[in-house]
């Protein structure tokens, strides 16, 4: 059912991808840790997969969790459609409900960066009674603020323009083939660059790395401003909900601005815990430390059993 | 961008490649409007040519929303020739994308600097090309004169220069380069000013390595690019070999820039074989690895015997084989069926070739099986022709066996109202 993982890959994500059906589509995921134990999603964004979450993974099985980590449809290895149509906000968030139902989560924690803040809030918001944590790092989920990153010609705009996009995203596969090598600030390997992008290689396999910037809702009637809003309308619901910022405020996509904001509309959260040394993909730049301070958060905030 | 419509029999030579597929063109409404607003239509193909003559069309779909909703970048390639360098390709597209661009009112100047972060390459990749290291032009025998260059997109053109007024442009063919007009240039540049380019793979120009690289219409492009780049003028073209075949159709490309044609055992066809005796050479030529260059000058040399170090001098330019991509090439090139690439262009010089009247001369050997038959063709197809001019006992190379005794002719014919 899915791509065999190659045998290079294994040393770096030894873990078994599993896969189940959502939406028509299937998507693929890592579930490692006791059946029993409390499940941890750990959500990606573009143009990564579950291996951004490597460090994570054995740190949480060793404490006690249950580690999850789907790839968006889209992405990683789970199917890369080519219709733009099925990429949308509320495509990925339908999906991620269905791995939800379908795995029978309960009582679980949504770890989202990225388009993972969004995706997995805008799930979780529609399985709440099954939600017990969040923990946000370098996201967003609210319209009407927008940073420099997004709202400059230079490069983003520009890269995702109509057909100038295509040049550069797909023909050239800028982001997909150089992103998360590009904005490491620890010296990334050639073998985990390749980890990222190896997903790609399949030729018009990157929609997502397209509709995934054309979705940034920046004004009123862009693709994906109906959603958020309607995610940032319920954030309230979530004021019970044990929330915690991790960021890294030296990523010029999400600078600190955008905490200060989820501050506000989440008032229930701790932090923003800040990692130096860190840009975009804090995962990968900073995976170790992430990961004890998201287990010291998990064992303080919920500590009665499921 | 200029919009043209390409005669159908032209599409019907070429292969579609799509090369951009843009799904979501309303995702932007107003550059969809934009676009469709320049365009001038909401569904259906325009097509433009590039910088480096490629055909590309970009085709749009409307799904009934009241603008274009989809759209296509397709390149149109020889059906039977390999798909044009990388660089070309994305040169040619940031091209497109620079006008869309300004179309949307997206500052090109971001785009570029995009391109250029992303690294995008629009010239020969490291290693693809080949340059002869001058000393293995030491000490050529007759042939004194200093080389300039020119940069042509991307490579070195060399080229030789003599004497003032009006330009005598001479151009070599298979696989030889201007070492071959040595013995008309002292002569001819007494009353005109000679210049000699050595086509891209040969002589002192550089050498893309790669077959792709070489086509009829790259040929062309170079050439044309070249007399754009010196801007000549009132040309006089002399040309033999391949020379006719590439300057013919640029003579009828751009006929404005030419005032009197020297055609030597050349020709330009319109898909159908020059011959037995070319066939053969074509034959051989695609099955060697390495062409032995002096002794094949040397066997085709009739009237005289070519010394040791002249024949070398044919040979300098290529130190090892890999430096003969061209020359390899060069003879499948010929377009011997109608529906080879080139032939439609060919036709298309020919039909312009027919109306032109400026005055030719046709120096012919006769004892060269190669391009024996065009002499009929050419004299046929101009309207002001001189008189026959036989060299009799010369071969293929005839500027070998009697450069003195051609260029005489052409001072003379040059010097007559026509």
């Amino acid at each position: 059912m899915l791509k065999p993982k190659p045998e290079w890959l294994k040393n770096l994500f030894p873990w078994e991808q599993k896969a189940l059906k959502v939406n028509g589509r299937t998507m693929a995921y890592i579930d490692e840790g006791n059946a029993a134990a409390r499940p941890i999603l750990l959500l990606s964004g573009n143009p990564t997969w579950g291996f951004l979450y490597r460090d994570f993974i054995r740190p949480l099985i060793d404490e006690g969790f249950r580690a999850i980590a789907p790839d968006w449809v889209g992405c990683g290895y789970s199917d890369h459609p080519r219709v733009d149509g099925s990429l949308t906000l509320a495509h990925h968030i339908a999906d991620l409900v269905s791995l939800i139902d379908q795995l029978k989560l309960q009582g679980f924690v949504v770890v989202g960066q990225d388009w993972g803040g969004p995706q997995g809030v805008g799930a979780a918001l529609q399985r709440l009674e099954k939600l017990s944590g969040l923990v946000l790092m370098n996201t967003w989920l609210f319209t009407g603020y927008v940073g420099p990153f997004h709202s400059s010609p230079r490069p983003w705009t520009t890269w995702h323009a109509p057909l100038i996009g295509q040049f550069f995203m797909k023909r050239h596969k800028v982001l997909s083939q150089h992103g998360p090598s590009v904005t490491s600030r620890r010296g990334i390997t050639g073998e985990e660059a390749r980890a990222y992008h190896h997903v790609f290689d399949e030729p018009d396999s990157d929609h997502v790395v397209l509709t995934w910037p054309r979705t940034i809702p920046m004004r009123q009637g862009d693709r994906g401003w109906a959603d958020m809003l309607a995610i940032e309308r319920r954030l309230p619901e979530l004021a019970k909900v044990p929330t915690l910022l991790l960021w890294a405020p030296e990523d010029n996509v999400f600078p600190i601005e955008y905490a200060n904001r989820l501050k506000e509309l989440l008032p229930q959260a701790q932090g923003p815990i800040l990692f130096e040394k860190a840009a975009h993909f804090l995962q990968d730049d900073r995976g170790p430390d992430l990961a004890r301070a998201t287990i010291k958060f998990l064992k303080d905030t919920l500590k009665e059993a499921l | 961008m200029k919009f043209i419509t390409p005669s159908s029999e032209e599409l019907s030579y070429l292969r579609a490649d799509p090369l951009l597929w843009e799904q979501e063109l309303d995702v932007w409404p107003q550059a969809a409007e934009a676009i469709e607003k320049t365009v001038g239509i909401r569904a259906g193909r325009v097509y433009w040519r590039s910088e480096h003559d490629h055909l590309y069309a970009l085709e749009l779909a409307d799904q009934g929303r009241g603008r274009p909703s989809m759209a296509m970048v397709l390149g149109h390639w020889d059906r039977y020739e390999p798909r044009p360098p990388e660089h070309e390709i994305d040169a040619d597209l940031l091209d497109f994308i620079l006008w869309i661009a300004e179309v949307c009112g997206l500052d090109p100047d971001d785009v570029s600097r995009v391109a250029k972060f992303a690294g995008i390459r629009l010239t020969w990749p490291e290693g693809s090309v080949l340059r002869t290291p001058e000393d293995c032009f030491a000490n050529l025998p007759g042939f004194p004169f200093e080389p300039h260059y020119v940069e042509i997109e991307g490579l070195r053109l060399a080229y030789i220069e003599q004497g003032q007024g009006d330009p005598i442009l001479m151009l070599h063919g298979e696989p030889t380069w201007g070492y071959l007009y040595r013995h008309m240039i002292p002569p001819l540049a007494e009353i005109g000013r000679v210049i000699v380019p050595d086509l891209i793979g040969f002589g002192r120009s550089d050498k893309p390595v790669n077959d792709n690289a070489y086509s009829y219409k790259s040929h062309v492009r170079w050439v044309r690019k070249f007399i754009a780049a010196l801007n000549l003028k009132q040309i006089t073209l002399i040309c033999q070999d391949w020379g006719g075949a590439i300057g013919l159709r640029i003579l009828g490309q751009v006929p404005e820039r030419f005032q009197r044609l020297v055609a030597m055992n050349t020709g330009i066809g319109g898909g159908f074989s020059p011959g037995e005796g070319f066939m053969r050479w074509r034959y051989f030529s695609q099955r060697v690895k390495e062409l032995d260059i002096p002794s094949l000058m040397r066997n085709a040399v009739l009237r005289r015997k070519l010394s040791d170090e002249e024949a070398a001098a044919f040979g300098a330019p290529f130190p090892e084989g890999s430096f003969q991509t061209a020359a390899l090439v060069f003879p499948r090139l010929v377009p011997i069926r109608p529906d080879h690439p080139g032939a439609y262009d060919n036709r298309v010089a020919i039909e312009k070739l027919k109306t032109l009247d400026l005055p030719v001369l046709l120096p012919w050997a006769d004892k060269d099986p190669i391009t024996g038959p065009w002499e009929a063709f050419l004299r046929k197809l101009f309207k002001n022709v001189a008189p026959p001019l036989t060299i009799r006992g010369a071969g293929h190379f005839l500027q070998e066996d009697a450069g003195e005794e051609i260029a005489e002719n052409i001072r003379r014919w040059m010097s007559e109202p026509h």
